[in-house]
Protein backbone atom coordinates (compact mmCIF):
# COMPACT_ATOMS: atom_id res chain seq x y z
CA UNK A 1 0.00 0.00 0.00
CA UNK A 2 2.79 2.04 0.83
CA UNK A 3 5.20 1.10 -1.81
CA UNK A 4 2.28 1.93 -4.22
CA UNK A 5 1.55 4.91 -3.56
CA UNK A 6 4.96 6.03 -3.53
CA UNK A 7 5.23 5.10 -6.72
CA UNK A 8 2.33 7.25 -7.44
CA UNK A 9 3.73 10.33 -6.40
CA UNK A 10 6.81 9.92 -8.47
CA UNK A 11 4.98 9.13 -11.68
CA UNK A 12 3.02 12.54 -11.22
CA UNK A 13 6.07 14.16 -10.15
CA UNK A 14 8.38 12.88 -13.51
CA UNK A 15 4.99 13.34 -15.52
CA UNK A 16 4.62 16.78 -13.92
CA UNK A 17 8.00 17.91 -13.97
CA UNK A 18 7.83 18.49 -17.96
CA UNK A 19 4.99 20.41 -17.66
CA UNK A 20 6.33 22.58 -15.09
CA UNK A 21 9.39 23.63 -17.15
CA UNK A 22 7.68 24.07 -19.87
CA UNK A 23 5.03 26.17 -18.35
CA UNK A 24 8.45 28.58 -16.81
CA UNK A 25 9.82 29.07 -20.13
CA UNK A 26 6.51 30.03 -21.69
CA UNK A 27 5.88 32.25 -18.89
CA UNK A 28 9.97 34.13 -19.67
CA UNK A 29 9.13 34.07 -22.95
CA UNK A 30 6.32 36.02 -22.41
CA UNK A 31 7.81 38.47 -19.88
CA UNK A 32 10.44 39.15 -22.49
CA UNK A 33 8.04 39.35 -24.97
CA UNK A 34 6.37 42.08 -23.08
CA UNK A 35 9.25 44.04 -22.76
CA UNK A 36 8.72 47.54 -24.38
CA UNK A 37 10.13 47.31 -27.77
CA UNK A 38 12.35 50.27 -28.82
CA UNK A 39 10.70 51.71 -31.69
CA UNK A 40 12.03 51.51 -35.17
CA UNK A 41 14.87 54.26 -35.46
CA UNK A 42 14.69 56.74 -38.67
CA UNK A 43 16.86 56.26 -41.48
CA UNK A 44 19.44 58.75 -43.28
CA UNK A 45 18.16 59.84 -46.34
CA UNK A 46 22.23 60.88 -47.76
CA UNK A 47 23.17 57.41 -47.36
CA UNK A 48 22.25 54.58 -48.53
CA UNK A 49 20.80 51.97 -46.15
CA UNK A 50 20.95 48.35 -46.25
CA UNK A 51 17.49 46.52 -46.02
CA UNK A 52 17.61 42.85 -45.70
CA UNK A 53 18.11 42.48 -49.72
CA UNK A 54 18.05 45.75 -51.08
CA UNK A 55 20.16 48.88 -50.00
CA UNK A 56 17.84 51.98 -50.16
CA UNK A 57 18.24 55.58 -50.67
CA UNK A 58 15.34 57.25 -50.74
CA UNK A 59 15.56 60.64 -53.53
CA UNK A 60 12.44 62.23 -53.42
CA UNK A 61 8.93 62.05 -53.13
CA UNK A 62 6.32 64.03 -54.79
CA UNK A 63 2.32 63.89 -55.55
CA UNK A 64 2.09 63.92 -59.34
CA UNK A 65 -1.18 64.89 -61.34
CA UNK A 66 -0.58 62.77 -65.01
CA UNK A 67 1.32 59.22 -66.26
CA UNK A 68 4.56 58.96 -64.04
CA UNK A 69 6.90 56.42 -66.03
CA UNK A 70 4.65 54.96 -67.90
CA UNK A 71 2.15 54.33 -64.56
CA UNK A 72 -1.70 54.99 -66.37
CA UNK A 73 -3.72 57.10 -63.74
CA UNK A 74 -7.87 56.89 -63.43
CA UNK A 75 -9.45 60.60 -63.92
CA UNK A 76 -9.82 62.24 -60.78
CA UNK A 77 -6.84 60.42 -59.45
CA UNK A 78 -3.58 61.02 -58.33
CA UNK A 79 -0.47 59.55 -57.65
CA UNK A 80 2.21 59.41 -54.24
CA UNK A 81 5.70 59.16 -55.64
CA UNK A 82 8.09 57.86 -54.49
CA UNK A 83 11.69 57.63 -55.63
CA UNK A 84 14.26 55.57 -54.62
CA UNK A 85 17.98 53.73 -55.30
CA UNK A 86 17.67 50.32 -55.36
CA UNK A 87 20.67 48.20 -55.02
CA UNK A 88 19.99 44.27 -55.32
CA UNK A 89 21.93 42.89 -52.28
CA UNK A 90 21.41 39.17 -52.54
CA UNK A 91 23.56 36.68 -55.04
CA UNK A 92 21.08 36.58 -58.17
CA UNK A 93 18.41 38.76 -59.83
CA UNK A 94 15.09 39.50 -57.76
CA UNK A 95 12.12 41.50 -57.72
CA UNK A 96 10.74 41.26 -54.51
CA UNK A 97 10.86 45.04 -53.89
CA UNK A 98 7.31 45.44 -53.42
CA UNK A 99 6.41 45.34 -49.66
CA UNK A 100 10.01 47.44 -49.09
CA UNK A 101 8.07 50.79 -48.78
CA UNK A 102 4.73 51.79 -47.30
CA UNK A 103 3.45 55.32 -46.45
CA UNK A 104 2.15 56.04 -43.35
CA UNK A 105 -0.99 57.11 -41.93
CA UNK A 106 -2.59 57.46 -45.60
CA UNK A 107 -5.95 55.84 -47.02
CA UNK A 108 -4.47 53.82 -50.08
CA UNK A 109 -7.01 52.08 -52.51
CA UNK A 110 -5.04 49.60 -53.20
CA UNK A 111 -1.36 49.09 -50.53
CA UNK A 112 0.54 47.41 -53.81
CA UNK A 113 1.97 50.04 -55.93
CA UNK A 114 2.72 50.07 -58.89
CA UNK A 115 6.33 50.21 -59.30
CA UNK A 116 8.63 51.42 -62.35
CA UNK A 117 12.27 51.90 -63.66
CA UNK A 118 13.05 55.25 -64.20
CA UNK A 119 14.79 54.66 -66.88
CA UNK A 120 12.84 53.83 -69.15
CA UNK A 121 9.57 52.87 -67.59
CA UNK A 122 9.82 49.11 -67.61
CA UNK A 123 7.22 48.01 -64.86
CA UNK A 124 8.73 46.07 -62.04
CA UNK A 125 11.95 44.77 -63.65
CA UNK A 126 14.32 41.93 -62.29
CA UNK A 127 16.96 43.88 -60.46
CA UNK A 128 20.47 42.53 -60.84
CA UNK A 129 23.17 41.86 -58.10
CA UNK A 130 25.03 45.01 -57.19
CA UNK A 131 23.41 46.76 -59.85
CA UNK A 132 21.90 50.16 -58.92
CA UNK A 133 18.73 51.19 -60.28
CA UNK A 134 16.67 54.30 -59.59
CA UNK A 135 12.98 52.87 -58.91
CA UNK A 136 9.80 54.86 -58.39
CA UNK A 137 7.17 54.06 -56.49
CA UNK A 138 3.86 54.88 -57.37
CA UNK A 139 0.61 54.95 -55.40
CA UNK A 140 -2.69 55.97 -56.93
CA UNK A 141 -4.74 58.25 -54.70
CA UNK A 142 -8.03 59.21 -54.74
CA UNK A 143 -8.03 63.06 -55.68
CA UNK A 144 -9.10 64.85 -52.70
CA UNK A 145 -6.94 62.78 -50.69
CA UNK A 146 -4.63 65.07 -48.42
CA UNK A 147 -1.29 64.38 -48.68
CA UNK A 148 0.84 65.72 -45.65
CA UNK A 149 3.97 67.97 -46.26
CA UNK A 150 5.99 65.81 -45.04
CA UNK A 151 5.53 61.90 -45.21
CA UNK A 152 6.51 59.15 -43.44
CA UNK A 153 7.44 55.65 -45.07
CA UNK A 154 7.61 52.61 -43.12
CA UNK A 155 10.88 50.32 -44.14
CA UNK A 156 10.24 46.65 -44.37
CA UNK A 157 13.56 44.16 -44.42
CA UNK A 158 13.58 40.76 -44.30
CA UNK A 159 15.98 38.33 -42.58
CA UNK A 160 18.20 35.62 -44.54
CA UNK A 161 18.19 32.34 -43.40
CA UNK A 162 21.14 29.52 -45.43
CA UNK A 163 18.51 26.96 -44.74
CA UNK A 164 14.41 27.53 -44.05
CA UNK A 165 13.15 25.20 -41.61
CA UNK A 166 11.08 22.99 -44.04
CA UNK A 167 13.25 22.19 -47.08
CA UNK A 168 16.96 23.61 -46.11
CA UNK A 169 16.86 26.06 -48.82
CA UNK A 170 18.19 29.09 -49.02
CA UNK A 171 15.78 32.54 -48.59
CA UNK A 172 14.52 35.47 -46.87
CA UNK A 173 11.93 35.32 -44.48
CA UNK A 174 10.26 36.88 -41.17
CA UNK A 175 9.61 40.69 -42.46
CA UNK A 176 10.14 43.13 -40.00
CA UNK A 177 10.02 47.34 -39.59
CA UNK A 178 13.51 48.18 -40.15
CA UNK A 179 13.10 51.77 -39.40
CA UNK A 180 11.31 54.82 -40.74
CA UNK A 181 12.11 57.49 -43.29
CA UNK A 182 10.22 61.15 -43.61
CA UNK A 183 10.72 62.87 -46.73
CA UNK A 184 9.16 66.45 -47.44
CA UNK A 185 6.36 65.97 -50.67
CA UNK A 186 6.12 68.37 -53.35
CA UNK A 187 3.41 68.74 -54.96
CA UNK A 188 4.01 68.66 -58.81
CA UNK A 189 1.14 70.02 -61.30
CA UNK A 190 2.92 68.04 -64.37
CA UNK A 191 5.82 66.25 -63.81
CA UNK A 192 8.12 64.89 -66.75
CA UNK A 193 6.64 62.01 -67.95
CA UNK A 194 8.54 58.90 -68.62
CA UNK A 195 10.28 58.43 -72.01
CA UNK B 1 -3.92 1.12 -10.99
CA UNK B 2 -3.53 -1.52 -14.13
CA UNK B 3 0.45 -0.57 -14.06
CA UNK B 4 0.35 -1.47 -10.50
CA UNK B 5 -0.79 -4.55 -10.60
CA UNK B 6 1.52 -6.43 -13.72
CA UNK B 7 4.20 -5.47 -11.65
CA UNK B 8 2.99 -8.46 -8.95
CA UNK B 9 2.15 -11.68 -8.74
CA UNK B 10 2.05 -14.56 -11.65
CA UNK B 11 1.58 -12.46 -15.01
CA UNK B 12 4.97 -11.05 -14.70
CA UNK B 13 6.43 -14.32 -15.34
CA UNK B 14 4.37 -14.71 -18.92
CA UNK B 15 5.64 -11.58 -19.65
CA UNK B 16 9.04 -11.97 -21.41
CA UNK B 17 7.49 -14.32 -23.32
CA UNK B 18 4.30 -12.44 -24.70
CA UNK B 19 6.82 -9.71 -25.62
CA UNK B 20 8.84 -11.68 -27.79
CA UNK B 21 5.59 -13.20 -29.46
CA UNK B 22 4.62 -9.31 -29.89
CA UNK B 23 7.50 -8.27 -31.03
CA UNK B 24 7.82 -10.81 -34.04
CA UNK B 25 4.66 -9.77 -35.08
CA UNK B 26 5.48 -6.82 -34.90
CA UNK B 27 8.05 -7.32 -36.90
CA UNK B 28 6.57 -9.09 -39.87
CA UNK B 29 4.21 -6.66 -39.63
CA UNK B 30 6.89 -3.99 -40.34
CA UNK B 31 8.09 -5.78 -43.38
CA UNK B 32 4.70 -5.67 -44.89
CA UNK B 33 3.46 -2.47 -43.88
CA UNK B 34 6.81 -0.84 -44.78
CA UNK B 35 6.51 -1.63 -48.97
CA UNK B 36 2.54 -0.78 -48.71
CA UNK B 37 3.35 2.49 -47.70
CA UNK B 38 5.87 3.16 -50.15
CA UNK B 39 4.03 1.73 -52.49
CA UNK B 40 0.77 3.88 -51.87
CA UNK B 41 2.64 7.22 -51.55
CA UNK B 42 4.45 6.24 -55.01
CA UNK B 43 1.06 5.32 -56.33
CA UNK B 44 -0.60 9.10 -57.06
CA UNK B 45 2.85 10.62 -58.80
CA UNK B 46 3.21 7.54 -60.88
CA UNK B 47 -0.74 8.01 -61.93
CA UNK B 48 -0.32 11.66 -63.04
CA UNK B 49 2.97 11.06 -64.48
CA UNK B 50 1.41 8.13 -66.54
CA UNK B 51 -1.46 10.51 -67.22
CA UNK B 52 0.84 12.98 -68.80
CA UNK B 53 2.85 11.30 -71.01
CA UNK B 54 2.00 9.92 -74.50
CA UNK B 55 3.96 6.85 -73.86
CA UNK B 56 2.25 3.24 -75.66
CA UNK B 57 1.50 3.87 -79.39
CA UNK B 58 -1.93 2.08 -81.12
CA UNK B 59 -0.79 1.81 -84.68
CA UNK B 60 -3.62 2.55 -86.86
CA UNK B 61 -3.56 1.46 -91.17
CA UNK B 62 -4.48 4.28 -93.34
CA UNK B 63 -7.83 4.29 -93.86
CA UNK B 64 -8.60 3.02 -90.68
CA UNK B 65 -10.64 4.98 -88.31
CA UNK B 66 -9.74 4.36 -84.64
CA UNK B 67 -12.12 5.19 -81.11
CA UNK B 68 -9.93 7.63 -78.89
CA UNK B 69 -11.43 9.58 -76.21
CA UNK B 70 -14.83 9.54 -77.22
CA UNK B 71 -14.59 10.18 -80.93
CA UNK B 72 -13.39 8.06 -84.19
CA UNK B 73 -10.32 9.34 -85.37
CA UNK B 74 -8.85 8.77 -89.33
CA UNK B 75 -6.25 10.15 -91.20
CA UNK B 76 -7.27 12.55 -93.53
CA UNK B 77 -4.15 13.37 -95.67
CA UNK B 78 -0.32 14.01 -94.70
CA UNK B 79 1.13 16.56 -96.99
CA UNK B 80 4.62 18.15 -97.00
CA UNK B 81 6.47 20.92 -99.23
CA UNK B 82 8.28 23.75 -99.42
CA UNK B 83 5.97 26.82 -98.49
CA UNK B 84 6.51 29.71 -96.61
CA UNK B 85 9.68 31.32 -94.42
CA UNK B 86 11.19 27.94 -93.59
CA UNK B 87 14.91 27.42 -92.19
CA UNK B 88 17.35 25.56 -94.64
CA UNK B 89 16.36 21.97 -95.01
CA UNK B 90 13.37 22.35 -93.69
CA UNK B 91 9.99 21.35 -95.44
CA UNK B 92 6.67 22.32 -94.36
CA UNK B 93 3.75 19.64 -93.07
CA UNK B 94 0.24 19.44 -93.20
CA UNK B 95 -1.32 16.46 -91.08
CA UNK B 96 -5.20 16.82 -91.13
CA UNK B 97 -7.81 14.20 -89.31
CA UNK B 98 -11.15 13.84 -89.72
CA UNK B 99 -13.08 13.09 -86.39
CA UNK B 100 -17.04 11.80 -85.90
CA UNK B 101 -17.75 13.24 -82.63
CA UNK B 102 -18.95 10.59 -80.29
CA UNK B 103 -18.77 11.81 -76.78
CA UNK B 104 -19.75 15.43 -77.11
CA UNK B 105 -17.88 16.71 -74.04
CA UNK B 106 -15.06 17.31 -75.66
CA UNK B 107 -13.37 19.82 -72.69
CA UNK B 108 -13.15 16.57 -70.59
CA UNK B 109 -12.15 14.26 -73.47
CA UNK B 110 -9.72 15.99 -75.05
CA UNK B 111 -8.07 18.10 -72.64
CA UNK B 112 -4.73 18.49 -73.66
CA UNK B 113 -4.86 17.61 -76.74
CA UNK B 114 -1.71 17.04 -78.85
CA UNK B 115 -1.06 16.70 -82.40
CA UNK B 116 2.57 15.47 -83.33
CA UNK B 117 4.63 13.84 -86.08
CA UNK B 118 6.78 11.31 -85.14
CA UNK B 119 9.48 9.43 -87.28
CA UNK B 120 11.44 6.11 -86.93
CA UNK B 121 13.64 7.29 -84.43
CA UNK B 122 11.01 8.29 -82.36
CA UNK B 123 11.62 12.04 -82.43
CA UNK B 124 8.39 14.11 -82.09
CA UNK B 125 7.77 17.22 -83.71
CA UNK B 126 4.48 19.51 -82.12
CA UNK B 127 2.89 22.38 -84.36
CA UNK B 128 4.46 25.36 -85.47
CA UNK B 129 3.41 28.88 -86.95
CA UNK B 130 4.81 29.29 -90.08
CA UNK B 131 4.77 32.48 -91.79
CA UNK B 132 3.25 32.53 -94.94
CA UNK B 133 1.28 29.17 -94.46
CA UNK B 134 -2.06 29.59 -93.07
CA UNK B 135 -4.39 26.77 -92.47
CA UNK B 136 -6.74 25.69 -95.54
CA UNK B 137 -10.24 26.83 -95.07
CA UNK B 138 -12.41 24.75 -92.58
CA UNK B 139 -9.22 23.15 -90.67
CA UNK B 140 -9.78 23.15 -86.77
CA UNK B 141 -6.29 23.08 -84.22
CA UNK B 142 -7.30 20.63 -82.04
CA UNK B 143 -7.48 23.33 -78.93
CA UNK B 144 -9.74 25.26 -80.96
CA UNK B 145 -12.07 21.97 -81.80
CA UNK B 146 -12.66 21.64 -78.22
CA UNK B 147 -14.22 24.96 -77.85
CA UNK B 148 -16.06 24.60 -81.18
CA UNK B 149 -19.00 23.33 -79.43
CA UNK B 150 -19.28 20.07 -81.28
CA UNK B 151 -22.00 17.95 -81.11
CA UNK B 152 -22.31 14.02 -81.64
CA UNK B 153 -22.39 12.75 -84.67
CA UNK B 154 -20.45 15.71 -86.25
CA UNK B 155 -17.89 15.35 -88.04
CA UNK B 156 -14.52 17.90 -87.79
CA UNK B 157 -11.90 18.03 -89.91
CA UNK B 158 -8.74 18.73 -87.40
CA UNK B 159 -5.04 19.50 -88.31
CA UNK B 160 -2.08 21.24 -88.21
CA UNK B 161 1.06 22.51 -89.57
CA UNK B 162 5.03 21.27 -88.81
CA UNK B 163 8.20 22.09 -89.30
CA UNK B 164 10.31 19.04 -90.26
CA UNK B 165 13.24 18.48 -91.25
CA UNK B 166 14.72 16.73 -94.69
CA UNK B 167 15.94 13.64 -92.72
CA UNK B 168 12.68 12.87 -90.82
CA UNK B 169 10.56 13.61 -93.34
CA UNK B 170 10.91 9.77 -95.61
CA UNK B 171 9.65 8.38 -92.41
CA UNK B 172 7.30 11.12 -90.17
CA UNK B 173 3.85 9.53 -89.08
CA UNK B 174 1.12 11.60 -87.52
CA UNK B 175 0.09 10.86 -84.13
CA UNK B 176 -2.60 12.48 -81.59
CA UNK B 177 -2.32 12.03 -77.76
CA UNK B 178 -5.69 13.43 -75.53
CA UNK B 179 -5.68 13.94 -71.89
CA UNK B 180 -8.32 11.21 -71.39
CA UNK B 181 -6.59 8.56 -73.17
CA UNK B 182 -2.99 8.65 -71.89
CA UNK B 183 -0.45 6.96 -71.81
CA UNK B 184 -1.91 5.38 -74.65
CA UNK B 185 -1.95 7.91 -78.00
CA UNK B 186 -3.26 7.11 -81.67
CA UNK B 187 -0.52 6.53 -84.65
CA UNK B 188 -0.90 6.74 -88.30
CA UNK B 189 0.30 4.43 -91.11
CA UNK B 190 1.47 7.11 -93.77
CA UNK B 191 -0.90 7.14 -97.10
CA UNK B 192 0.47 5.14 -99.39
CA UNK B 193 2.12 7.11 -102.24
CA UNK C 1 18.94 -6.42 -15.99
CA UNK C 2 21.61 -4.65 -15.52
CA UNK C 3 23.21 -5.83 -18.56
CA UNK C 4 19.84 -5.33 -20.51
CA UNK C 5 19.55 -1.59 -19.72
CA UNK C 6 23.85 -1.61 -20.75
CA UNK C 7 22.69 -3.09 -24.22
CA UNK C 8 19.78 -0.25 -24.34
CA UNK C 9 21.85 2.21 -23.81
CA UNK C 10 24.60 1.49 -26.09
CA UNK C 11 22.04 0.96 -29.14
CA UNK C 12 20.37 4.64 -27.92
CA UNK C 13 23.76 6.39 -28.27
CA UNK C 14 24.75 4.39 -31.26
CA UNK C 15 21.53 5.46 -32.77
CA UNK C 16 22.09 9.01 -31.94
CA UNK C 17 25.25 8.95 -33.47
CA UNK C 18 24.53 7.66 -36.66
CA UNK C 19 21.32 9.85 -37.27
CA UNK C 20 23.77 12.82 -36.39
CA UNK C 21 26.10 11.46 -38.74
CA UNK C 22 23.47 11.50 -41.13
CA UNK C 23 21.99 14.98 -40.73
CA UNK C 24 25.54 16.47 -41.10
CA UNK C 25 26.95 13.94 -44.00
CA UNK C 26 23.61 14.03 -46.19
CA UNK C 27 23.50 16.89 -48.96
CA UNK C 28 20.58 19.55 -48.27
CA UNK C 29 17.53 19.19 -50.14
CA UNK C 30 18.07 22.46 -52.30
CA UNK C 31 21.09 20.64 -53.52
CA UNK C 32 19.43 17.20 -54.08
CA UNK C 33 17.21 18.95 -56.16
CA UNK C 34 19.26 21.69 -58.09
CA UNK C 35 19.83 21.17 -61.89
CA UNK C 36 22.20 18.98 -62.79
CA UNK C 37 24.96 20.84 -65.39
CA UNK C 38 26.49 20.04 -68.16
CA UNK C 39 29.21 21.43 -68.71
CA UNK C 40 30.80 23.13 -72.41
CA UNK C 41 32.89 25.43 -73.69
CA UNK C 42 32.64 28.37 -76.14
CA UNK C 43 31.23 27.35 -79.69
CA UNK C 44 31.07 23.79 -78.62
CA UNK C 45 27.77 22.37 -78.57
CA UNK C 46 26.88 21.17 -75.63
CA UNK C 47 23.96 18.19 -74.62
CA UNK C 48 21.80 18.78 -72.09
CA UNK C 49 18.66 16.52 -71.71
CA UNK C 50 16.08 18.07 -73.69
CA UNK C 51 18.04 20.03 -76.01
CA UNK C 52 21.53 20.80 -77.58
CA UNK C 53 23.14 24.61 -77.50
CA UNK C 54 25.87 26.08 -79.00
CA UNK C 55 27.15 29.40 -77.90
CA UNK C 56 28.28 31.34 -81.17
CA UNK C 57 28.56 35.32 -80.08
CA UNK C 58 28.43 37.53 -77.34
CA UNK C 59 28.31 41.18 -77.74
CA UNK C 60 28.98 43.43 -75.28
CA UNK C 61 27.01 47.07 -75.51
CA UNK C 62 26.41 50.43 -73.69
CA UNK C 63 22.83 50.37 -75.06
CA UNK C 64 20.35 48.73 -76.92
CA UNK C 65 18.72 49.78 -79.85
CA UNK C 66 14.99 47.92 -79.83
CA UNK C 67 11.68 48.43 -81.22
CA UNK C 68 8.56 47.62 -79.40
CA UNK C 69 5.23 48.49 -80.15
CA UNK C 70 6.55 50.39 -83.45
CA UNK C 71 8.65 52.73 -81.34
CA UNK C 72 12.16 52.53 -81.89
CA UNK C 73 14.09 52.66 -78.18
CA UNK C 74 17.00 52.76 -76.94
CA UNK C 75 17.62 50.95 -73.90
CA UNK C 76 20.56 52.16 -71.28
CA UNK C 77 21.86 50.19 -68.13
CA UNK C 78 23.71 50.90 -65.05
CA UNK C 79 26.33 48.63 -66.13
CA UNK C 80 26.79 46.28 -70.01
CA UNK C 81 24.52 44.91 -72.27
CA UNK C 82 25.70 41.53 -72.92
CA UNK C 83 23.83 39.97 -75.82
CA UNK C 84 24.33 36.27 -76.40
CA UNK C 85 23.50 34.51 -79.59
CA UNK C 86 23.27 30.83 -79.21
CA UNK C 87 21.93 27.84 -81.73
CA UNK C 88 19.77 25.32 -80.01
CA UNK C 89 18.07 22.13 -81.63
CA UNK C 90 15.62 20.15 -79.69
CA UNK C 91 17.19 16.60 -79.18
CA UNK C 92 14.05 14.05 -78.67
CA UNK C 93 10.91 16.34 -79.23
CA UNK C 94 9.65 20.11 -79.85
CA UNK C 95 10.50 22.06 -76.64
CA UNK C 96 10.19 25.26 -75.46
CA UNK C 97 13.82 26.52 -73.84
CA UNK C 98 13.53 29.39 -71.57
CA UNK C 99 15.67 30.21 -69.24
CA UNK C 100 19.03 31.87 -69.55
CA UNK C 101 21.62 33.15 -66.77
CA UNK C 102 24.75 34.68 -66.57
CA UNK C 103 26.85 33.37 -63.63
CA UNK C 104 29.58 35.69 -62.50
CA UNK C 105 32.62 33.92 -61.49
CA UNK C 106 31.83 34.21 -57.60
CA UNK C 107 28.92 32.74 -58.24
CA UNK C 108 26.28 35.82 -58.66
CA UNK C 109 23.52 34.85 -61.10
CA UNK C 110 22.49 37.01 -63.75
CA UNK C 111 19.08 36.15 -65.41
CA UNK C 112 18.12 37.47 -68.61
CA UNK C 113 16.36 41.15 -69.15
CA UNK C 114 13.15 41.77 -68.81
CA UNK C 115 13.34 45.16 -69.94
CA UNK C 116 12.92 44.05 -73.74
CA UNK C 117 9.30 42.68 -73.49
CA UNK C 118 8.69 39.78 -76.11
CA UNK C 119 10.44 38.84 -79.37
CA UNK C 120 10.41 36.33 -81.22
CA UNK C 121 13.74 35.77 -80.99
CA UNK C 122 14.06 36.20 -77.23
CA UNK C 123 13.27 33.30 -74.72
CA UNK C 124 10.61 31.38 -74.80
CA UNK C 125 12.58 29.97 -77.42
CA UNK C 126 10.49 26.83 -79.08
CA UNK C 127 12.99 24.20 -80.64
CA UNK C 128 12.18 21.45 -82.89
CA UNK C 129 14.51 17.95 -83.28
CA UNK C 130 16.61 17.96 -86.20
CA UNK C 131 16.25 22.25 -86.62
CA UNK C 132 18.86 24.74 -85.86
CA UNK C 133 18.11 28.18 -84.60
CA UNK C 134 19.54 30.83 -83.68
CA UNK C 135 17.89 32.23 -80.35
CA UNK C 136 18.99 35.45 -78.02
CA UNK C 137 19.90 35.60 -74.73
CA UNK C 138 20.09 39.14 -73.44
CA UNK C 139 21.60 40.21 -69.86
CA UNK C 140 22.90 43.13 -67.63
CA UNK C 141 25.92 42.29 -66.24
CA UNK C 142 28.06 44.84 -64.53
CA UNK C 143 32.11 44.56 -66.28
CA UNK C 144 33.77 43.18 -62.96
CA UNK C 145 31.31 40.26 -64.13
CA UNK C 146 33.36 39.01 -66.96
CA UNK C 147 36.04 37.35 -66.23
CA UNK C 148 35.71 33.89 -65.70
CA UNK C 149 31.92 33.94 -65.71
CA UNK C 150 29.83 31.10 -67.48
CA UNK C 151 26.65 31.19 -69.60
CA UNK C 152 23.47 28.54 -67.72
CA UNK C 153 20.59 27.68 -70.34
CA UNK C 154 18.13 25.50 -68.92
CA UNK C 155 14.39 24.53 -69.99
CA UNK C 156 12.67 26.04 -66.97
CA UNK C 157 13.36 28.27 -64.45
CA UNK C 158 12.74 26.01 -61.58
CA UNK C 159 14.11 22.60 -63.14
CA UNK C 160 14.63 20.20 -60.25
CA UNK C 161 16.78 17.53 -61.76
CA UNK C 162 16.69 18.49 -65.13
CA UNK C 163 19.72 19.24 -67.02
CA UNK C 164 21.44 22.72 -67.53
CA UNK C 165 24.45 23.66 -69.65
CA UNK C 166 27.03 24.83 -68.41
CA UNK C 167 29.12 26.93 -70.86
CA UNK C 168 32.27 28.46 -69.59
CA UNK C 169 32.94 32.11 -71.18
CA UNK C 170 36.45 31.94 -70.85
CA UNK C 171 37.09 32.67 -74.39
CA UNK C 172 35.74 35.87 -74.46
CA UNK C 173 38.53 38.57 -74.92
CA UNK C 174 39.18 40.66 -71.89
CA UNK C 175 42.04 43.78 -71.19
CA UNK C 176 44.34 43.63 -67.84
CA UNK C 177 41.53 44.80 -65.67
CA UNK C 178 39.00 42.41 -66.76
CA UNK C 179 37.38 44.55 -69.02
CA UNK C 180 36.07 43.54 -72.33
CA UNK C 181 37.95 44.17 -75.56
CA UNK C 182 35.44 45.25 -77.43
CA UNK C 183 32.28 47.28 -75.95
CA UNK C 184 30.05 48.61 -78.68
CA UNK C 185 28.45 52.53 -77.87
CA UNK C 186 25.21 50.97 -79.55
CA UNK C 187 23.56 47.77 -80.73
CA UNK C 188 20.81 47.22 -82.69
CA UNK C 189 18.92 44.46 -82.16
CA UNK C 190 16.82 44.88 -85.48
CA UNK C 191 19.52 45.11 -87.60
CA UNK C 192 19.71 42.05 -90.15
CA UNK C 193 22.33 39.29 -88.81
CA UNK C 194 25.36 37.75 -90.72
CA UNK C 195 24.60 34.22 -91.82
CA UNK C 196 26.37 31.79 -88.62
CA UNK C 197 28.92 29.62 -90.48
CA UNK C 198 26.72 26.29 -91.77
CA UNK C 199 27.71 23.34 -90.05
CA UNK C 200 28.36 22.50 -86.54
CA UNK C 201 32.18 22.77 -85.16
Amino acid sequence: MFRTARSKVQTWITAGAGTIAALFVAGLMGAFGALPAHTPPLLPLDTATDAGRWRIRPVRAYVSHARTYGVLLKPGQKALVLEADMTNRTARSDKAYFDVFKPDGLALADPMPMIALTRDGTLTPELHPGMTERMAYVWPLAGEAAVPANLSFGVTAEIFKPRDNLYGTPGWFNPYRLGTITLPVADVPAPGTGP
Amino acid sequence: MSAVSTATGPIASEDPRRERKWRRRSLVALAILLPLTLAETCYDSLREWLHGEDLIARDVDFGQSAPFGGSDWKLADLRGGKAGRLPDHAFAVIATFTVTIGDPNLQKQWLGCKLMLTDAAGRRWLPDFISGVSLPAGLMTCTSAIFSGAKRGDVLTIGDTFIVPEDAIKTIRPAVGLGSERPWYLRFQRPPK
Amino acid sequence: MRIRILGNLVILASTVALSYGMQVSKPHYADLTAPIPVDGAMHDTVRARSFDVRLDKVVFARQLKTNQFGQEKSLTTSGLWAVVSTNLTATAASTTIADGTWQGPTGLRYRQTERLGYRQDMPPHGVDPGLEKRGLFVFEIPSDQIRGASLLISARQFGPLDAQARISLDGLPTGADGQPADVLPQYDLDAPQAQPPQGKS
